[in-house]
């Protein structure tokens, strides 16, 4: 009774001494507000003093502003275009054209750079001591040099080197390779063709529908139906087939040397070959240390588990290795792919015509709008970033684990 | 094939003869000799690096020996996938750390290896998983992943998963060794339930001395890598007959 | 009672250690790996063969010009010949001594940071590490001290890429560390500054803060200011810089236990002798790992500043290539050098990282 009495007491005066007896200044809360109202005028001022500053040099400079330049005619013309562009085009358009090229480089080079970084990833757990060599060597060289000695290196030492348009490297008269790029041929659909484009279609969702039944009929029976193979068969068949039974419907254009130089055909510039070749080559490496991380953290009692089950060997690698691996490498792809989509600014660097080269580069110098620019190309390479992280959240989280 | 007849005519599960196994130049296991007959239940003990988990994961595969032979059930362990599947099928076991995918349910940890090895239909294999969780005593947690279960529970969880393996042996390598004390009493009772109402062949190695007198049809004492001594539970610990047995045996009771 | 003779241990039957025991294991235990092993081995040996005589054998050493390369190897002559500007850039030759003294106070600051007693480390290692930026540019300017007035222009090759990742990321250490101390903050202002200006900079591509750097900083300073471009570089470096190594001490203080937290809050200490006596010491030790990674980019990244024209090594390198006096094709021998280079000093502090997160591990256990 008699202690209770006192821990109240003592309760009550440190509440006391707490609220009103305390100096103003002393209190966490009055502290935190005077920081942060601190913090807020320095940031203001910042802000207020550079663009004061910015709206005083550009008046002097006697510099445009505004958006109003989007719709002028760019006056210069691009190496690779996805959609048609001349010379006359706004450089709205020209921001169209560099958006396009960069996401095309990015997506070739994530999916390279993926298929290297598992392929070289795995390797490292192989049991033949060369190739675990040639998986660490890959590795330990290919991060450990700069990127943009890697570009310079595809793209001066290595691709300048090939032979003239005269002395190409073919394959069966249909895929050239020289100096000037990576020519091979086109396929362009006639009359009859829609039967084909729609029997891909018929394919992809026949595979979805075998995916289904293979499931419901192993509730069923138990049998295990060997979808990935039959899906391949799908995918690849039904089109094949579609195309004999039309007679197929195509004309394969080939890529023809005329004059100095192929016409016809789809090409592929050095630029965009070394690019992605460096881009891949790269980031490949970083993935390959994120898988292996990946497998060596999936602790070895599991495999021992799976397999007194009696589980063959495949299986506990898809079933009980790789969804436990996934969620280890899942968040460092995420920023691997952010980051290899930052790199691929490197363009500017041997003249790839990606968004940040056609525009921070030339429509910058042209128009000496700097501001606008660059602000444009940040918020998409931002806006790009943002979509592979939403893509890989989404992801992560089918792959993560439940605790607690 | 001499060896499956001599096999079949009496009803040994497991025939180990003359096993040797090497780690590097170390020598693990010393012409060990081993026949368990089916329903049998062992209880395997020794010092620490005595071998004695090395020689129960010989039974299935998860260790290679180099000399010396070994029949599970009538299949010999060779260098062959086809045998070493077979044997596995036949083979639960249980491990210290319970090794739960953690990925997966309680219930697709159960139905895994049925959907996958043994080709059962999904309802059939969830019927068999829901009987054998209520074996163990945990029901209510089939949706639950391994990772929001205790350790008790995980490991009853892992012995109902190698019981829907309906395997013929099962193996137990150190079951409560991981375990706080108040969460041991609750999986050896779900190992004497198991002993006394299914007949299962058992080999396990254990520490608990209580559980061995409990259960074991035999008693094996491994050290250095060889089987020492065995016995029956009342003569293994009431009159040991090396010096080594009842130095361990002053240790540990 | 029985006494216990345990069994003599006996050989292994088959072979399990020695040279034919490990090729047996690990090249050809099965057909198919037998014949991998083959055929890498078939490959390295051939191309390792050719290139040992290119680089070696048949390389020419001696001579100044190019008429000195006469042989089918390599020309490591225009190494040597380029060398000075490799390392120094047109940096003014009598000078040079100023830089090789930069770098070594450099050096002389990290070998303090591992050899000085545990007591006054930290002590004297943070003060000289944030003083050294400034001293080493005076020194390099040589302004201030009474020295020949060198313009940054004329900076440039490798040294400049070691000093300008060193000065940024050395620089950017206490911005770094006040921003991931905001991001942690329980007050929602700092917090959300803290948090967009962490991920403000490391969401954009470098390039662009390059380009802001040479095109839009000019603009923010009043009318008539005149930034050196080496400067606004090594000011968006820094940004840069601080951005991602906010990152990096935010896992470092997410991975000190709780428990000290709380025997620094029980000991009566004020906020910022807690972070700065019980929490600082020990984040830089744990993110000693990360930190070092982070360099690495940064030191990859410092070859970007060519592209707006800044002398570093690898645009040195292509000077030198397209250089009217060595046209005879040297690109191989010009790339593999650099390569080395930047390989070697990566490489070497990449095992550094790894080396010091081992002892990390082993100090955690015991």
């Amino acid at each position: 009774m008699f202690k209770e009495k006192t821990t109240e007491e003592i309760q009550a005066a440190s509440r006391i001494a707490g609220t009103s007896k305390g100096a103003v200044y002393n209190n966490p809360r009055y502290r935190a507000w005077f920081y942060q109202l601190a913090m807020m005028l320095g940031l203001l001022y910042f802000f207020y003093s550079i663009i004061s500053n910015t709206l005083g040099n550009m008046e002097a400079l006697g510099a445009k502003t505004g958006f109003s330049f989007l719709s002028a005619a760019a006056g210069y013309d691009v190496l690779m275009s996805l959609i048609s562009f001349d010379a006359t085009d706004t450089y709205a358009r020209i921001f169209v054209v560099g958006f396009l090229n960069t996401v095309l480089v990015s997506v070739i080079g994530i999916f390279f750079a993926t298929v290297f970084g598992f392929i070289f990833g795995v390797a490292h757990f192989s049991h033949n001591w060369l190739i675990r060599k040639v998986a660490i060597t890959y590795v330990e060289i290919f991060r450990n040099i700069p990127l943009l000695l890697q570009v310079f290196f595809w793209y001066f030492a290595v691709l300048s080197a090939l032979p003239g348009t005269r002395e190409s490297l073919s394959l069966g008269e249909a895929f050239f390779l020289n100096v000037r790029g990576f020519y091979f041929p086109r396929l362009i659909g006639e009359g009859g063709s829609w039967v084909v484009y729609a029997s891909i279609f018929v394919a992809i969702f026949g595979v979805f529908f075998l995916k289904h039944w293979a499931k419901k009929n192993q509730e069923k029976t138990g049998e295990q139906f060997p979808v990935f193979y039959t899906s391949l068969g799908i995918l690849f068949g039904l089109p094949l087939f579609f195309a004999l039974v039309t007679g197929f419907p195509f004309t394969i254009e080939y890529p023809v040397l005329k004059g100095f130089n192929y016409t016809g055909g789809i090409t592929v510039i050095p630029e965009l070959m070394a690019l992605s070749l460096a881009l891949s080559v790269y980031t490949g490496a970083f993935i390959a240390e994120a898988v292996r991380a990946g497998i060596q953290a999936v602790p070895h009692g599991q495999t021992e588990a799976a397999r007194s089950l009696g589980l063959k060997e495949n299986r506990v690698m898809s079933l009980i290795i790789v969804p436990q691996a996934m969620r280890v490498i899942v968040p460092l792809l995420n920023s691997e792919y952010q980051s290899l989509v930052k790199n691929s600014t490197l363009a500017a660097a041997i003249g790839y015509p990606d968004l940040f080269n056609v525009f921070v580069g030339t429509a910058l110098n042209q128009t000496g709008q700097a501001i606008e620019t660059i602000f444009m190309t940040v918020v998409v390479y931002f806006i790009l970033n943002m979509i592979i992280s939403f893509l890989m959240n989404r992801f992560n989280s089918s792959v993560a684990l439940v605790t607690r | 094939m001499s060896v499956i007849e001599q096999q079949a005519n009496n009803d040994d599960i497991i025939v180990i003869k003359d096993l040797n196994k090497w780690y590097g130049n170390f020598h693990v296991l010393k012409d060990i000799n081993l026949n368990v007959r089916k329903g049998e239940r062992i209880v395997i003990c020794g010092p620490s690096g005595s071998g004695k988990s090395t020689m129960i994961r010989c039974i299935n595969r998860l260790e290679e020996f180099q000399k010396g032979s070994l029949v599970v059930n009538g299949v010999e362990m060779i260098d062959d996938v086809k045998n070493i599947e077979a044997i596995r099928k036949e083979v639960g076991m249980v491990f210290q750390h319970f090794n739960l995918f953690p990925h997966l349910t309680i219930l697709e940890n159960l139905t895994l290896g049925p959907i996958w090895v043994q080709k059962k239909p999904k309802d059939e294999a969830e019927a068999t998983a829901m009987k054998y969780l209520e074996r163990v005593k945990i029901p209510d947690q089939a949706l639950k992943f391994p990772g929001q279960l205790s350790g008790g529970q995980q490991q009853r969880v892992a012995i109902a998963r190698s019981l829907c393996m309906a395997p013929e042996i099962m193996l137990f390598d150190e079951p409560t060794s991981a375990l706080d004390p108040e969460m041991i009493k609750e999986v050896l009772d779900v190992m004497i339930e198991l002993a006394e109402e299914e007949g299962m062949t058992m080999l396990c190695v254990t520490h608990e001395m209580n559980f061995a007198k409990t259960v074991a049809h035999r008693v094996i004492f491994m050290d250095g890598g060889e089987i020492v001594e065995e016995n029956t539970p009342n003569e293994f610990f009431e009159n040991p007959e090396t010096d080594r047995l009842q130095l361990f045996l002053s240790q540990i009771l | 009672m029985r006494e216990f003779k345990p069994l003599p241990a006996q050989p292994a039957p088959v072979k399990t250690q020695g040279a034919v025991a490990w090729l047996r294991d690990n090249l050809f235990y099965s057909p198919v790996s037998s014949i991998v092993t083959l055929f890498f081995a078939y490959f390295f040996i051939k191309y390792s063969i050719a290139m040992f005589d290119w680089a070696l054998l048949s390389a020419d050493w001696t001579g100044t010009t190019e008429k000195d390369c006469t042989s089918e190897g390599a020309c490591w002559v225009f190494i040597k010949a380029w060398s000075q500007q490799f390392f120094y850039g047109s940096y003014i030759e009598s000078e040079i001594w100023r830089i090789n003294l930069s770098i070594l106070l450099l050096l002389a600051v990290i070998v303090m940071s591992f050899t000085l007693p545990k007591n006054i480390r930290l002590k004297v290692t943070i003060p000289a590490f944030l003083l050294l930026p400034f001293i080493c540019i005076a020194i390099l300017d040589g302004r201030i001290l009474g020295l020949t007035h060198v313009k940054t222009d004329l900076w440039g090759g490798f040294s400049l890429n070691v000093l300008m990742a060193a000065a940024s990321i050395i620089v950017a250490f206490p911005f770094s560390f006040l921003w991931s101390l905001g991001r942690r903050s329980d007050m929602a202002f700092i917090r959300s500054v803290s948090i967009i200006f962490i991920e403000f900079f490391r969401g954009v591509p470098v390039l662009s803060l390059f380009f802001m750097g040479s095109v839009m900083l000019p603009l923010f300073f009043a009318e008539g200011t005149n930034v050196d471009k080496l400067i606004r570089v090594w000011i968006v470096l820094i940004f840069f810089m601080s951005g991602y190594m906010a990152e990096v001490f935010r896992g470092g203080f997410q991975a000190i236990p709780r428990g000290q937290y709380e025997a620094a809050d029980s000991l009566g200490l004020g906020y910022w002798q807690k972070i700065l006596l019980i929490l600082l010491p020990q984040v830089i030790k744990v993110s000693m790992p990360n930190i070092l990674a982070t360099f690495v980019m940064l030191f990859k990244n410092t070859t970007f500043l060519l592209i707006i024209g800044i002398p570093e090594l690898v645009q040195t390198l292509q000077t030198a290539l397209s250089n009217s006096y060595w046209l005879g094709g040297h690109t191989l021998e010009g790339y593999l050098f650099v390569f080395a280079v930047f390989w070697a000093s990566c490489f070497s502090m990449s095992l550094l990282s790894s080396h010091i997160e081992r002892k990390l591990d082993t100090d955690n256990r015991n």
